[in-house]
């Protein structure tokens, strides 16, 4: 397990730039998440780490040493690739196999790990099934295996849960945080699903366009998201543009004229906008209630243009007077609304919104 | 297309199959196996392994065989793993010309190596004038080496359809399955022997077999150097005493039983689909930039070998050019009597009319038997398609020698298909031959063909009206037509090409197609070696147009077509 060190790294792809000054470290034993749109470099920066590329600029470190020279095969990580990459001409035991014999292991040793590290990933008895016989739940597993068999410095991941189906994935996600914790491993996941990142992980980057713009624990990013990309990637959520009435406000708290009346929120803490800035509101469907919220001037009359049952939740477009069309996340309801023309009034705890950079 | 109308096309496909496939085949068993007394006997073929002159003709066709194998994998793996790994100045380019020697004939270009190597050949002329031989005592390079001359001129015909399975192999591998060796702390050496090489074992197989089986069983190569101890040859030489003799079938009976049990064995272990690498690439391959020295050393690679595989036939071209070619490293002067004389010589011009009427008229053949094959195994759910696609494939693996032979069999005199001897015009023989012979190339550009265009494409059409037949017909037809015209070329070039079948069956000068009007005109004195090479280039010219055409059209796919 090492401490994974990223120094302004930089590629370029025939002209194009997909990593963009790269700064990024990685503590021993953490989970850590690559989270992004498609074509943003997260597997890109992966594949970095793991040795695949070479950069034009910048540095790797594990540890105290720097492996942005060294060849993937001598850099000692695990990989799980999205496609599995298990080898079609060798069968379950062989491909987990594989990676202690480069290391030249003895027979017994080779024997005994890798029927340990199947019985880990539930495979015990089937080493000397052939690839194509698995299942995909399966051969996601002997990746798995083949992965931690070596005993690698550092796991990476990369969307390994993308093929398999809706509750196979919601499984694996539990088995796969369990599995890394109890070896204490450092590991990189890159993913494009939020939930996946959000239940899973220790810490996540938020890339988009070579660049990370966020890295934080999953709560910090959902709630206190440091741009307009990042509040929307990670969740669903309204915006609403503004303009600040004050510099500055007791406890925090600002106010921002919108074009429904004025707005109380908070920045995530980390800046402050000058009085009459530009800004814009983040406010996620779940924080808006039709109850009343005590003390609080976030008030939005309007009527029901759209219902949508969801089962746990439901969810209600509604037009607000004068203004833009929000979003409504209700969830365990009782007795759903329907559309029409009656006004109804939402509300928001000032903690709720988010005052973000225009 | 209607039920009815698929299963017309697959019984008179199973009928046409039966008459012309496996009844020859069986003629020529037959007269194998059956004793004077039209009992069953195996003496015939035990004769055969018992009398030494056959022995070792088949032990040197083995021999020939192995070793052409072995030099065009050698040759041929090399070229596959650079083109498709490194990128270096002119690589698209060579990737094309590396293919260029499969549409040169091979016995074309053995009348320019044997006019290149020969004692009085231009190697000698230009070792003697370098000084580095005595002129006294000029080296018979084919005296003694002749087999190692067949094998240099098969490999040199015979890499590309390796290199063709090797690249397209190499190509479709998952690169993520070479990346998770590295992971796993393995070398780029040893990567390429524990991962990559038995992942592409298969397409490298493929390829294998049929340039084993093609010249294991090849004819005109050893004919041309006069090579006569070889099963193929010696199998044509016994032509002309048919009559009485079994022996040649007996021989023919041997050859098919090695060669089948040759293409079954590569089937058998290397064909089973399901281990090869990849159906769902994630990355995709990166070429890698070499650095200049290295990216010049794959190019200058690329091009001696091309330049080497087309050594002999620009031999042919000099010769064909050359007033008098003797004794010198490149002929004093240069003329176009030959030509002139070609088109007042009998044999050429009636024998280039006749090969494209032979050609012409198997290609439609051929395109309209393969495209019915292709529809029937690609689109219909008729119980046995499989095995009709299957059978389509098999003369691959059957030498043309024992379908020539076969046919000869089937229509002798008081047998069911004599009447197709048209007395002795073999128009209709050599038509079927040679459209069977090619069926395979058109089989498997049509099927591309119908797997890329969605059914649904059809579907659409007749749910707004069209009936199943003129959907077929004004949708899929035009959709997959590149393929088809690429196929029918290349049945069409290769049918120009064919030496087995011309040989047995194309008895009288005035039916012969250019192949054995060359034959005919090498083996005759004073110029006919130039206008065998005039009428080989000829040849030469009406391939490379169609094989250019084919390509243009197909594009990358033209590779699939030689996959066994």
């Amino acid at each position: 397990m090492v401490t994974i060190t990223i120094q302004e790294l930089t590629k370029r792809f025939s002209g194009s730039v997909v990593l963009s000054s790269v700064n990024l470290q990685i503590d021993a034993g953490e989970l850590f998440f690559l989270l992004g749109p498609s074509g943003c470099g997260k597997t890109t920066l992966l594949r970095h780490i793991a040795g695949f590329y070479a950069p034009d600029a910048g540095k790797i470190w594990f540890d105290d040493e720097d492996v942005t020279r060294l060849p993937a095969h001598k850099r000692g990580t695990g990989m799980m690739f999205q496609s599995y990459a298990l080898w079609p001409h060798l069968n379950v035991a062989q491909n987990v196999a594989f990676g202690l014999e480069e290391r030249k292991r003895p027979r017994r040793e080779i024997e005994h790990r890798v029927s340990e590290a199947l019985e880990q990933v539930k495979l015990d008895g089937l080493g000397s099934r052939k690839i194509q016989q698995l299942s995909g739940g399966q051969q996601q597993r002997v990746a798995l295996a083949r992965a931690l068999v070596i005993r690698p410095k550092c796991l990476l991941l990369d969307e390994p849960l993308s093929n398999l189906d809706a509750k196979l994935r919601l499984e694996m996600r539990t088995e796969i945080r369990h599995i890394v914790k109890q070896h204490g491993l450092t590991a990189i996941y890159v993913t494009h699903d939020r939930d996946e990142a959000l239940s899973m992980a220790d810490r996540m980057a938020i890339m988009d366009a070579g660049k990370l713009v966020q890295v934080d624990a999953p709560p910090d990013i959902y709630r206190n998201p440091a741009t307009r990309m990042v509040a929307e990637f990670i969740g669903e959520t309204n915006f609403i543009e503004g303009r600040t009435l004050r510099a500055s406000s007791r406890e925090g708290f600002l106010d921002v004229e919108t074009p429904f009346g004025v707005l109380r929120g908070r920045t995530d803490g980390t800046w402050q906008p000058a009085s009459g800035q530009p800004v814009l509101l983040s406010i996620r469907p779940e924080a808006l209630t039709f109850g009343s919220v005590l003390d609080s001037p976030n008030r939005f009359p309007g009527h029901i243009i759209d219902t949508t049952y969801l089962g746990a939740s439901v969810q209600y477009l509604i037009q607000v007077s004068g203004g833009p069309l929000i979003k409504v996340c209700e969830t365990n309801p009782q007795d759903i609304r329907v559309p029409g023309e009656e006004e109804v009034r939402v509300m928001a705890a000032m903690g709720d919104v988010v005052i973000l950079r225009k | 297309m209607s039920k009815t109308l698929s299963l017309l096309i697959f019984l008179g496909m199973t009928a046409f199959f039966a008459c012309f496939f496996a009844y020859p085949i069986w003629a020529a068993l037959e007269s194998a196996f059956q004793g004077p007394d039209h009992k069953f006997t195996l003496d015939y073929v035990s004769e055969v392994f018992l009398n030494e002159l056959y022995r070792e003709g088949l032990w040197n066709s083995f021999i020939i065989a192995v070793w052409t194998t072995l030099g065009a994998l050698c040759l041929a793996l090399p070229l596959a793993v650079c083109y498709v790994r490194f990128a270096f100045p002119g690589r698209a380019l060579l990737n094309s010309l590396v293919l260029m020697p499969m549409i040169l004939p091979p016995f074309v270009g053995a009348i320019g190596i044997k006019t290149m190597l020969g004692q009085a050949g231009a190697l000698n002329s230009l070792l003697i004038n370098l000084g580095l031989m005595d002129a006294m005592h000029p080296t018979d390079w084919l005296g003694q080496h002749r087999m190692l001359g067949i094998i240099v001129m098969e490999v040199l015909h015979l890499y590309p359809i390796i290199y063709l399975n090797a690249a397209a192999a190499l190509s479709n591998l998952d690169p993520a399955l070479e990346e998770a060796a590295a992971n796993m702390g393995c070398n780029a050496w040893s990567r390429f022997w524990r991962i990559t090489l038995p992942l592409i074992m298969p397409g490298v197989f493929a390829g294998g077999t049929i340039v084993f089986v093609w010249s294991s069983t090849e004819m005109g190569v050893p004919l041309l150097f006069d090579y006569d101890r070889v099963t193929a040859v010696q199998i044509f030489r016994s032509i002309n005493d048919l009559s009485g003799n079994p022996f040649p079938y007996a021989l023919v009976a041997v050859m098919l039983v090695f060669s089948t049990l040759f293409y079954l064995t590569g089937k058998l272990f290397f064909g089973s689909s399901s281990s090869s690498g990849g159906e769902r690439a994630t990355t995709g391959r990166e070429t890698i930039a070499l650095p200049a020295s290295l990216g010049w050393v794959c190019t200058a690679f690329f091009a001696g070998v091309t330049i080497l595989a087309v050594l002999p036939h620009l031999g042919v071209v000099l010769l064909s050019f050359s007033k008098d070619w003797y004794g010198t490293a490149i002929p004093h002067s240069l003329t176009l009597a030959h030509y002139r004389n070609a088109l007042g010589h009998e044999l050429t011009l009636s024998s280039i009319a006749n090969s494209l009427k032979y050609s012409t008229l198997a290609m439609l053949v051929a395109l309209v038997l393969g495209t019915g094959v292709a529809y029937v195994s690609v689109r219909t759910r008729i119980w046995g398609r499989q095995i009709l696609d299957a059978m389509a494939m098999l003369p691959l693996a059957v030498p043309g020698i024992v379908m020539a032979f076969g046919y000869l069999a089937m229509t002798r005199e008081g047998q069911p298909f004599h009447w197709l001897m048209l007395g002795e015009d073999p128009l209709l023989l050599l038509v079927i031959a040679y459209a069977v012979r090619r069926l395979p190339y058109v089989v498997r550009s049509a099927a591309a063909g119908f797997q890329q265009v969605s059914p649904t494409l059809e579907e659409a059409a007749q749910n707004l009206g069209a009936r199943p037949e003129k959907a077929l017909w004004r949708i899929t037809l035009p959709l997959v037509a590149p393929n088809l015209v690429a196929g029918a070329l290349l049945a069409f070039s290769f049918a120009m090409l064919e030496v087995s079948d011309s040989m047995i069956l194309a008895q009288q000068a005035t039916y012969f197609p250019i192949t054995k009007a060359i034959y005919s005109l090498v083996l005759s004195l004073g110029s006919g070696p130039n206008l065998a090479s005039e009428l080989g280039v000829w040849a030469m010219i009406f391939l490379a147009v169609t094989i250019l055409g084919a390509g243009v059209i197909l594009g990358k796919k033209l590779g699939a077509l030689f996959r066994g």
